[in-house]
């Protein structure tokens, strides 16, 4: 094997080094995010909710400055070698919003705007305290960002490691597989503007959920203009975000039939929805509107959820199922 | 919920907002039509996957695919008429909206007959669209006081016709473009329009407070 490649060995000990740190780490994002719900719906506890959401946004912060160490050490090592002429080809960029990392991504997104949110920030922290609460458990639980980091960019990689170590056609095999994914989907531009665009307008929808909880709940329709503030602020980047896959599509997916697939297929009916809604919401001041513009603003969030599900249930293009 | 008072308007304005509000609720159940649609097919793919062997490279599959374009197809076409006729409101009266989007469906469809692809049908047509609508941001710009519009102020107004011409050039690339060597240059056209455009419409205040330099 050619010495550009790393021994398997130091990325074991880089994978044991983030374990080591992130497992403490993502149990206590889980008990901020506990407590940052407990301060918010416990009667008297409320001086400590600014404190609590601070707090879990920190820890949060703190495990994703982890997870760049981590990605940035795994940059340094995973060069690919053209088994044919013996040079490297490149190194491995892997995004921090990848695999087990998504929903670590998106309660970091959120953390981060419920601090920064000024109009009806404690009734927003209420709802978006749960959801927060919800999406740590599932990212630290379920995801395992730190203790089972990146299973199949890995398992992809070592098995380059393997291919390159037994030479001949085997090399040559792995070598087309890891450039393939390198080249159209780690390393490309748009795997770094095309899923953090829509991580950003995953928060926002969030944060407009929440207010529309609030608004259906309080029955005031000042709830109801801060979902649609944060609906409009989320509808830019997952717009921009969804145009920029399609060209995607076509670079990285050429022959494959992707338009129709479960992801693509939820992704546009979300933003379908999302679409509908801020349409509709064009006229909220005809009597009995406000009911159908929150059903379309809960069927849109709903939708949302169920996009996510999607990757991880029904098989195809842009699906892990 | 605060009830907000419905504002008194004249006859001639509020037969407008009544035809406006038709043309929405025609638009959301179009836009949902889709969303129902692309929900089905998520669900057919899901079952499809668990009960066909090797379903992705099936004939079943080729099935699907052809069943979905045949199930979009006229709810996309319906969607890019109710776009026409939201865009050239601006300029014409309902009767000249009437013989526009008239005109413009017909070019689409003799462009159909005389090819024989429905694809060219639609690509012509979201043509003529999207020039109808280039003129809508010339005039807004311009400043012409004949211009309809739902939302108020110059900028909301520019913003609403240039994202309207960004989602029919991101239409036009999908429909006519996807393998031609203009397609990137042209979907960035479209890209920037329906963003810019976006931005423009929900933000006019901001916008034309920095505009004004803050006053």
């Amino acid at each position: 094997m050619t010495a550009a490649l790393p021994d398997m060995a130091i990325i074991d000990s880089t994978v044991a080094s983030l374990r080591a740190f992130g497992g403490p780490l993502g149990i206590t994002a889980l008990v901020a995010s506990l407590a940052l719900c407990l301060a918010s719906w416990i009667p008297g506890a409320s001086a400590w909710r600014r404190r609590a959401l601070w707090a879990a946004a920190a820890v949060l912060l703190l495990g994703e400055g982890l997870l760049v160490w981590f990605h940035v050490r795994l940059y340094e090592l995973a060069a690919v070698v053209d088994p044919s002429t013996g040079t490297v080809t490149g190194h491995v960029a892997v995004p921090v919003w990848v695999e087990s990392e998504k929903l670590f991504v998106w309660a970091l997104v959120l953390a981060v705007m419920m601090c920064a949110a000024r109009r009806h920030a404690p009734e927003l922290a209420s709802v978006g305290s749960v959801l927060l609460l919800l999406l740590v458990a599932g990212a630290v639980l379920a995801g395992r960002p730190f203790t089972d980091p990146l299973p199949d960019f890995l398992a992809q990689y070592t098995g380059y490691l393997r291919g390159m170590a037994v030479g001949g056609q085997a090399a040559a095999q792995a070598f087309q597989g890891m450039e393939g994914s390198r080249l159209y989907f780690y390393d490309t531009w748009y795997m770094w503007v095309h899923p953090p665009l829509l991580f950003l307008s995953y928060g926002a929808f969030t944060m407009s959920f929440a207010a529309a909880v609030q608004a259906a709940m309080q029955r005031r329709s000042a709830f109801e203009e801060t979902a649609y503030r944060w609906a409009r602020f989320g509808y830019l980047p997952l717009t921009a975000g969804m145009l920029l896959g399609f060209p995607w599509a076509i670079l990285a997916w050429t022959g494959e039939s992707w338009w129709w697939s479960g992801k693509v297929n939820m992704s546009i009916m979300m933003w379908l929805l999302y679409t509908a809604y801020l349409h509709l919401r064009l006229h909220l001041r005809k009597r009995g509107m406000w009911r159908w513009v929150l059903a379309l603003a809960f069927l849109s969030f709903f939708a949302l959820v169920l996009t996510y599900v999607t990757t991880y249930l029904v098989p195809g293009a842009h699906s892990v199922a | 919920m605060e009830e907000l008072e419905t504002p008194r308007v004249a006859p001639r304005t509020a037969s407008r907002r009544g035809w406006d509000f038709a043309l929405l609720v025609l638009a959301v159940a179009l836009l949902g039509g889709l969303g129902i649609q692309s929900l089905a097919g998520t669900l057919y793919s899901w079952w499809a996957t668990r009960t066909v062997e090797s379903w992705a490279t099936s004939p079943a599959f080729a099935f699907y695919i052809q069943v979905m374009n045949a199930i979009a197809a006229p709810m996309v076409i319906a969607l890019a008429i109710v776009m026409g006729l939201c865009i050239p409101k601006r300029l014409f009266s309902r009767g000249a909206l009437a013989a526009a989007s008239g005109i413009m469906v017909l070019f689409g469809l003799g462009s159909w007959a005389a090819t024989g692809s429905p694809t060219t049908g639609l690509a012509v047509y979201l043509l003529g669209a999207a020039g109808v609508q280039v003129s809508v941001v010339v005039m807004t710009i311009a400043g012409a006081s004949s211009l309809r519009f739902l939302a108020e102020g110059r900028v909301a107004k520019v913003g609403s016709a240039l994202l309207h011409l960004g989602f029919l050039v991101f239409g036009y690339v999908v429909v006519a473009l996807q393998k031609d060597a203009w397609m990137l240059p042209v979907f960035w056209v479209g890209f920037v329009l329906a963003i810019g455009g976006s931005a423009l419409t929900f933000y006019a205040g901001g916008v034309t407070r920095a505009l004004s330099g803050g006053r």
